[in-house]
């Protein structure tokens, strides 16, 4: 997953699509949203240096096979609400590429997507999670306890690519030896390689592939079994008064790895990035146990790590711009969170904010079916990191390397602290 | 300002203190009531607001969202007085509202 890339993208190679004629010029912003301007600098800054007070909306680059941008937490979070308007029928950039994504139920809309929901819920509610707590906290506790004698460590290799990982795999009661197999599959389809659209659909497809390969015959081998690990509760299932269909199973399944695999690992290194260098939040962290759980969605708020898309369902006018169906609009949840408007002082870790608005999750009836288990995962290492290491600082000259995509990384973090 | 009743999980009652345009959630944990855990802060992604609302206030409150309704589906403890602290915004209204949080999940 976060490991360097094999190939560096360089806008002077990339493809370029024709603005079509329903789109005016003014609306036109060269970003490519697979190697973002500055992003040396950072992901979220990287993001937030392209919105100007005068931009529209939305507005469209050449990029990813042509699409729309939204610009501002408003229209992220309208676009996300409104299915009728805004279908998933194609949500990965560029189109090419999405068009060959088979995940289940993510493509879907309502009332199709209602069911498999449903199905997707029952394995990931509150009340399912709350009962693995313990399993998430010996996971934690088993990888800090490996490296805090050690004074340091490379956050995001040794913590962040691994607890995510391995809570899953538990849950899913899958080997932890296939990771990296996972997890090559799931950077192929977030972060695919290639200069024009066809290659980079190219290389999805193979990923998309991968993941069906690999869980084929764990799905067999789960049909009709009693079990109440991930996979054995989903395959069994109903939808619609029956069976779940095994193309349909295939989908749902994947989606389980790809979701859990690359989202939760990044969102962590970035969150441990901002802590080492300011340790008056860690401070505040440490000193109340309340707010520590609390203060999660704060950092979904300030870290948000996915832009997916939404294809626009019927031609429509939307905020004065035209839109026509098939047209697709790229949702940085990275403009949401860090929307001054919508957040005063977005910058800033606050853990007495009020009103906290974001689309990390992303919204509507697709919101991440995950965030129970996210809110979790996060909330533990907080307070299992802190028992060890009260306090902790980047390494002297670190230079963190991020990647944009429609998942963020970041890899080359390392943490320095003093032995006990 | 409406007086709201709270009643805890341990069966204690509670009166709050409820200033109009605030949710019933802040209102419970301002006071203090912190097994309320809300730990979302109120944008409707955590379901750990749940309580129960007596049921002659219902027809005062405004009708569930369908993201209020899915949280609330996740909870092993949702019957059909549940709602979220967070949706439900305090008018003069909800003037000696009674509700009792729920079973943690």
């Amino acid at each position: 997953m976060a490991t360097m890339p094999e190939h560096v993208p360089e806008t002077m190679s990339r493809a370029r699509a024709r603005r079509p004629d329903h789109i005016p010029e003014q609306y036109v912003h060269e970003i490519d949203m697979y190697a973002l301007e500055g992003i040396e600098q950072g992901y979220h800054e990287a993001w937030k240096n392209i919105p100007r007070p005068d931009m529209p909306d939305l507005i469209w680059t050449p990029f990813t096979g042509g699409h729309w941008i939204a610009t501002n937490g408003d229209t992220v979070r309208e676009i996300y609400s409104d299915p009728t308007r805004f279908s998933s029928e194609v949500i990965f950039l560029p189109k090419e590429a999405g068009e060959k994504y088979e995940m289940v139920p993510t493509r879907m809309d309502p009332p199709e997507h209602t069911p498999y929901r449903k199905a997707l819920d029952k394995g990931l509610s509150l009340a399912q999670i709350r009962k693995v707590e313990s399993k998430v906290r010996e996971v934690a506790v088993d990888l800090i306890d490996s490296f805090v004698g050690r004074g340091e460590c490379d956050f995001s290799a040794e913590y962040a690519n691994v607890f995510p990982v391995r809570v899953f795999m538990a849950l899913a009661d899958l080997p932890e030896s296939d990771v990296p197999t996972l997890s090559r599959f799931a950077k192929m389809m977030t972060r695919p390689e290639g200069n024009t659209p066809e290659e980079m659909a190219k290389h999805l497809e193979e990923g998309n592939k991968g993941f069906f390969a690999y869980v084929e015959p764990i799905i067999q081998a789960r049909r009709g079994k009693e079990g109440e690990d991930l996979i054995t509760v989903m395959v069994n299932a109903e939808i619609n008064g029956e069976r779940i269909t095994h193309d349909k199973a295939l989908g749902l399944i994947s989606l389980l790895l790809l979701g859990g695999l690359d989202t939760v690992v990044n969102f962590l290194s970035f969150m441990m990035i901002h802590l080492a260098k300011n340790p008056q939040v860690v401070e505040e962290l440490r000193a109340d146990p309340l707010k520590l759980m609390r203060s999660a969605e704060e950092m979904f708020r300030r870290f948000p790590v996915v832009s997916e898309a939404r294809m626009v369902a019927k031609d429509q006018e939307f905020r004065g711009i035209d839109l026509k169906r098939g047209d697709m609009i790229l949702l940085p949840t990275a403009l949401h969170g860090l929307d001054e408007t919508l957040n005063d002082d977005p910058w800033r870790v606050n853990l007495e904010r009020r009103g906290i608005s974001h689309s990390t999750f992303g919204g509507g009836p697709h919101r991440c079916a995950g965030l129970h288990l996210a809110r979790m995962e996060v909330i533990v290492t907080i307070e299992e990191w802190l028992k060890r290491i009260p306090s902790f600082a980047m390494k002297q000259g670190a230079q963190p390397i991020y990647h944009s995509g429609i998942v963020a990384a970041v890899d080359n973090v390392p943490l320095i602290w003093s032995e006990r | 300002m409406p007086i709201i009743n709270v009643v805890t999980r341990t069966g204690e009652a509670r009166l709050v203190d409820a200033a109009e345009g605030i949710s019933v959630m802040e209102a419970i944990r301002d006071a203090g009531i912190d097994e309320l855990l809300a730990l979302c802060g109120g944008c409707c992604s955590c379901a750990t607001c749940h309580v129960y609302i007596r049921e002659e206030f219902e027809h005062r409150l405004t009708a569930r969202s369908d993201d209020e309704n899915d949280l609330l589906d996740s909870s092993d403890h949702r019957n059909a007085r549940s709602r979220l602290a967070c949706q439900l915004i305090v008018n003069a209204d909800m003037k000696g509202l009674e509700l009792t949080i729920a079973p943690e999940d």
